[in-house]
């Protein structure tokens, strides 16, 4: 019996795709059957595994200008291939290219589930934009590395398509080693197996540090950005104000499955609703293993103050309190992921309108 | 101080007439042991089974994990706080069963964090356990009996078995004899090679059940200890035993301690081994700091290290308290090396970091302990529960003994991390 060849299906812009050069660069997307440029190389590198059914081609410039909606425009002419595997590029230092390699195979890996890889530059944009999102391979910084390049593409795709469940990881997934198949890791950790303890690794490393020679430390330390506060609110009583907090104050069943530790969520609730002034504290839940939540089940205010905004409002100090209420959980969580809500809840307060202070409490 | 193991390599476990060991078999007689644990008013009757690799049995509920040894030279020396007179372990003979343990669960246990071990499958796998043979045991509750009162009941039980089994070795040969000798106070030879200490957490307060601490330390337990100095071998030789929960930490795991044998493995050769400084998490900033600059001072200007290995207790908080010993004794010119347990596996091992000292810059991964597994079942028994005893974590799913296939934290797996370092797991980005 021979097995089943994979159908493969190709990306390259319009210079790799032979349509032309920088001129050609606002084409829209075409479709040519076959293998195309650095396609042949990477026919000739899948054997007989794998044949590359067709390939898409767009213009760089068509692409970037807006890569979500191109990826989607892209994906309903690869769609009706049903490939197996999916490659884009490599696009080495070329950043339109590079967007449009990951933001294609991003789209792909996530409706058909099935391996997109595609190759860069360290430094091209594309790397940190969509390493979470396809295996992007390491290449040079330009199309002289093309061979090799499209020989690390192959290999990965094998070892993703045909390899075997990992048996240094604990998890025992089939998941490549970035520098074994060298591509960019893509934002995951993992428990892996090694040669020695954790208790012989330190030693051996203390050693070297105390000798005062260069020691390699198993994580490297951050590096924060210096956040400036922004300036005071001038009149507080123009001003609306959002209440935000990260102590995991949820409604009972926690209807957003937010997590009590590593959270990566965060949901709103109207204030009016959540919190009236006539409270019922059997409603609430704490999603937050970090602190003991007893005093806040009995009274949310103590965490999200919004008995004490609707006093000042009364008084005459405050203006306006924004009626929902933005919930977190931050207990032992990753600072990417903290970032990564910070702005999308600041994009959110944003569209909103109107809204011109935010207090954040945390426990 | 001077402390012997002598190890007998246990290649069969069997039932018998009487509990003793002939040519590296322990027959164990079953009814002995059952009148010994039944003489703890809290336990009204106990469960005790023999399990054995490959059987697809799966244990649960499971508390403590326990190697079996037993002092040889001293009277009521054994677990000294827990079940022996309070005098300072480890020093004397110790005898030790290898490739044996005791498996303590509690089927009343109202805890989350309640570990698991399969004899078969993935699990058997995984776990160091899951290739020795066992005896489990599972305590039923004296009516009238307290929860907190019970659990500890349920920890003695597990540490008199151990001693009870290893007793009984008496007279049979001894595979291997490891001599654990630190003199401490003579250490002050001329020696050019580094000093290095050991820090060791015990204990973090975060979760504590109904509000009272485990007790883990000569029988006491150690919330608001003040770090002290011990000698290694108090840690090896009954000293300190594993909390009411395992979470990556037992009693095995603590006489096999990672770190301490590796320290003592290098002692001499390319290391001075000077001592270990204990101390805890805190959950105020006054104490914490307290225990850091108390630690520090111990570490330096007490045993007068230059390096110092820390360790922590599973949990998020403790990286808290033992960056900032890390950062105390940096400022003392000690070297530090720290290990952390990244609770994530989403990002970078560097976004997982739960301090930031740039003094602390030696940092070791001892494992993702809340990676997830998804396990199939294997078992067609179930010990220290039933197929209905609930799987917990992460939180909010709830899953059971029974389910076809449970998805959990490895830390719920007995025997696969280990806070201590012992094992052969490190994190990495992928």
């Amino acid at each position: 019996m021979t097995e089943k060849k994979l159908k493969v299906v190709h990306y390259l812009n319009q210079f790799f795709g032979q349509v032309g050069g920088e001129e050609k660069a606002d084409i829209g997307f075409m479709v040519k059957s076959g293998p195309l440029g650095p396609g042949l190389a990477l026919q000739k590198a899948l054997g007989n595994k794998a044949d590359v059914m067709a390939t898409l081609i767009c213009g760089d410039n068509t692409f970037s200008k807006n890569p979500e909606v191109s990826a989607e425009e892209g994906f309903k002419l690869i769609e009706p291939y049903h490939p197996d595997l999916f490659f884009a590029g490599p696009a080495f230092a070329a950043g339109r290219y590079g967007v449009a390699c990951g933001a294609i195979c991003k789209t792909v890996g996530e409706k058909l589930g099935i391996p997109v890889i595609t190759g860069m530059y360290e430094e091209n944009p594309g790397v940190e934009m969509y390493r979470k999102h396809a295996f992007i391979c390491k290449t040079r910084n330009s199309a002289r590395g093309m061979t090799e390049s499209i020989a690390h593409m192959t290999q990965l795709a094998f070892k993703l398509i045909f390899g075997e469940k990992e048996v240094d990881l604990l998890s025992q997934e089939n998941l490549p080693k970035p520098e074994e198949f060298k591509y960019f890791s893509r934002h995951l950790l993992r428990n892996e197996y090694v040669d020695k303890t954790a208790a012989e690794r330190s030693v051996n490393k203390l050693l070297v540090k105390m000798r005062g020679e260069a020691f390699e430390s198993e994580v490297t330390l951050p590096k924060f950005e210096k956040i400036e506060p922004p300036l005071p609110i001038k009149n507080l009583l123009t001003s609306e104000i959002i209440l935000i907090s990260d102590g995991g104050l949820v409604p009972k069943g926690n209807p957003h499955g937010l997590s009590g530790r590593g959270n990566l969520r965060w949901a709103t609730y109207e204030i009016d609703t959540f919190i009236p002034e006539d409270f019922n504290s059997s409603n609430y839940e704490i999603a937050h293993t970090g602190y003991f939540p007893v005093q806040i089940l009995e009274d949310p205010n103590r965490l999200v103050p919004v008995d004490a905004v609707r006093d000042l409002i009364k008084e005459g100090k405050v203006g306006k309190l924004h009626p929902s209420f933005f919930s977190t959980s931050g207990n032992a969580t990753v600072s990417r992921r903290c970032a990564e809500m910070g702005e999308e809840m600041g994009e959110e307060i944003k569209k909103r309108g109107g809204i011109n202070a935010v207090i954040l409490t945390s426990t | 101080m001077r402390l012997e193991i002598q190890s007998i390599d246990i290649h069969d476990l069997q039932p018998g007439s009487k509990t003793y060991v002939k040519d590296r078999v322990l027959y164990v007689n079953l009814k002995e042991l059952e009148e010994i644990l039944l003489k703890d008013s809290r336990i009204k009757s106990v469960d005790i089974n023999l399990v054995y690799p490959g059987e697809r049995v799966r244990i649960v509920n499971l508390l403590d994990v326990v190697q079996p040894r037993c002092k040889i030279d001293k009277v009521e020396a054994d677990f000294p706080g827990f079940i022996g007179r309070l005098q300072i372990a480890g020093s004397g003979r110790t005898r030790s069963l290898r490739g044996v343990g005791v498996l303590v669960s509690n089927p009343y246990t109202n805890r989350k964090y309640s570990a698991l071990l399969d004899m078969s499958g993935l699990v058997a796998e995984m776990s160091r356990y899951g290739k020795m043979k066992h005896i489990s045991i599972a305590p039923r509750i004296a009516a009238g009996t307290e929860e907190r009162d019970f659990e500890d009941a349920v920890k003695i039980a597990g540490l008199k078995t151990a001693v009870y089994l290893a007793r009984c070795a008496e007279g049979h040969p001894v595979d291997e004899v490891e001599v654990y000798e630190l003199d401490i106070p003579n250490l002050f030879v001329k020696s050019n090679l580094p000093r290095v200490a050991y820090f060791y957490q015990l204990y973090s307060p975060q979760h504590d059940h109904l509000g009272i601490s485990d007790p883990c330390f000569y029988g006491s337990d150690v919330r608001n200890l003040t770090p002290t100095i011990l000698h290694p071998n108090e840690v090896l030789d009954g000293g300190v035993v594993g909390a009411h929960t395992i979470r990556a930490l037992d009693t095995y795991t603590i006489q096999n301690h990672g770190v301490i044998k590796e320290l003592y493995r290098r002692h001499g050769k390319d290391l001075i081994f000077v001592g270990v400084v204990c101390g805890v998490a805190n959950m105020e900033p006054v104490p914490r700091k307290r225990q850091a600059v108390m630690a520090s001072k111990l570490v330096k200007n007490v045993l007068g290290a230059e390096g110092v290995i820390l360790t922590k207790i599973h949990g998020g908080l403790p990286h808290v308290d033992l960056a900032l010993v890390a950062e105390e004794c940096e400022k003392l010119g000690v070297k530090t090396a720290i290990f952390v347990q990244p609770l994530i596996s989403y990002g970078t091992l560097t976004e997982t970091l739960l301090f930031n000292a740039e003094a602390v810059n030696l940092i070791i991964t001892v494992g993702a302990t809340m990676e997830r597994i998804k396990i199939p079942l294997d078992a067609e028994r179930f010990l220290g529960g039933t197929a209905d005893t609930k799987i917990f974590c992460p939180d909010p799913i709830v899953q059971h003994a029974g389910d076809p296939l449970i998805d959990v934290e490895q830390f719920l797996i007995a025997g696969v991390h280990d806070h201590l370092g012992g094992a052969n797991i490190m994190v990495k980005e992928y």
